[in-house]
């Protein structure tokens, strides 16, 4: 038990003489020339940042055919990997993806993918995370490097129009991402 | 032949002799020191001293430039101006200012002010000098500030908010190294 507790110790010494380690400042001496050194340093988070969001109208839609609207955003990651997850949620009962009249509702979906320009991609469940991806960006909302990197697109079935009462719907889709 | 010393602050100048048309040597040795152009001499004393590490700690911004800066002690006492140069490496390759964390790199830009207590100053280039700086120590400065103003000079450190968005999340560290040499 003794020799245990003696060995836990010295790693516990060890781990405070890591090469590498931070050094302290040093001072110059007074002399014909003189030399003093700092210690830099800084913790860069893990963070992530979604933009370029844009709000989806689709104006009068025709119920006989399925209504489709993709748009381009920036989701900037800055994990060794890049890698992000997306979770998207609704403002209808239960987070669902439905859009309202204030009496009437009509259901919508969601989908995701990883890169700008597609007008197709990976369904989103409401509350659940689509992880693995991952983002090409370079600056936090895409204002250098590439502009957009990822596709949100969001979908009518005809079914559903069909079955909506002629009005005028809203809603709220909230996207929430995440480092990884 | 009569030998004359070349520094007469460095070697006491000869008396001359009493007698007509004679002449000291000090004549001849201060002739010849105006002949040297001006440079630092053997008595030239710099020190930079007062540093302190230098910690961002964790960046809470990335849409802003993240700057660090402190006041430090620079004497000079190099007549009769009491300038100074300054020269700074960063441990990056060839001296690079950049935080490292692994392999991955965030570079960082430096500044200098001959004033204490500033923000922003004039931009260090890795490895060349900033000449014509001057030590505010004053006359009755000794080199390690203990007399007159306790600094006389700011190290300013600055991460742009370009290299905070493009750098990966880590701890990063790096060493800055300053050199300072009267003129």
């Amino acid at each position: 038990m003794r020799g245990f507790l003696r060995s836990g110790l010295l790693l516990g010494c060890s781990g405070l003489m890591v090469p590498g380690a931070a050094q302290a400042a040093t001072q110059g001496t007074a002399g014909a020339t003189s030399t003093g050194s700092v210690t830099v340093s800084a913790t860069v988070p893990g963070r992530v940042q979604i933009s370029g969001l844009t709000d989806v109208a689709f104006g009068t839609v025709d119920p006989t055919s399925p209504a489709s609207s993709a748009e381009n955003v920036c989701v900037w990651s800055n994990t060794s990997g890049k890698g992000y997850s997306v979770t998207a949620s609704g403002n209808g009962t239960g987070n669902a993806f439905t859009l309202s009249d204030g009496t009437n509702s009509l259901p919508y979906s969601v989908e995701w993918a990883g890169s700008s320009g597609q007008t197709s991609g990976t369904a989103l469940s409401s509350g659940a995370a689509l992880a693995g991806l991952s983002s090409t960006a370079t600056n936090p909302t895409c204002s250098a490097g590439p502009a957009a990197t990822a596709s949100l697109i969001v979908k009518m079935t005809a079914a559903n129009l069909q079955a909506a009462v002629a009005s005028a719907y809203t809603g709220t889709l909230t996207l929430v991402v995440a480092p990884q | 032949m009569a030998r004359y010393p070349t520094d007469a602050r460095l070697r006491r100048a000869p008396e001359g002799r009493r007698g007509r048309l004679t002449f000291g040597r000090a004549a001849f040795a201060t002739l010849a020191l105006a002949a040297v152009p001006a440079q630092a001499i053997a008595s030239d004393t710099v020190r930079i001293s007062g540093l302190s590490d230098l910690a961002f700690g964790s960046i809470t911004s990335f849409g802003t430039d993240s700057v660090l800066s402190e006041s430090i002690c620079l004497y000079a006492k190099s007549p009769p101006g009491d300038n100074y140069r300054v020269t700074a490496s960063g441990s990056g390759s060839g001296g690079a200012f950049v935080l490292s964390s692994g392999s991955a790199v965030l570079p960082f830009e430096v500044q200098w002010s001959a004033t204490p207590g500033q923000t922003s100053g004039l931009q260090l280039l890795a490895n060349q000098a900033l000449t014509g700086q001057h030590s505010a120590s004053g006359s009755a400065a000794v080199d390690d500030c203990s007399k007159g103003p306790a600094t006389s000079a700011s190290l300013i450190v600055i991460l742009r908010s370009a290299a905070l968005g493009s750098a990966s999340s880590g701890t990063y560290t790096g060493t800055l190294t300053l050199l300072v040499a009267p003129e």
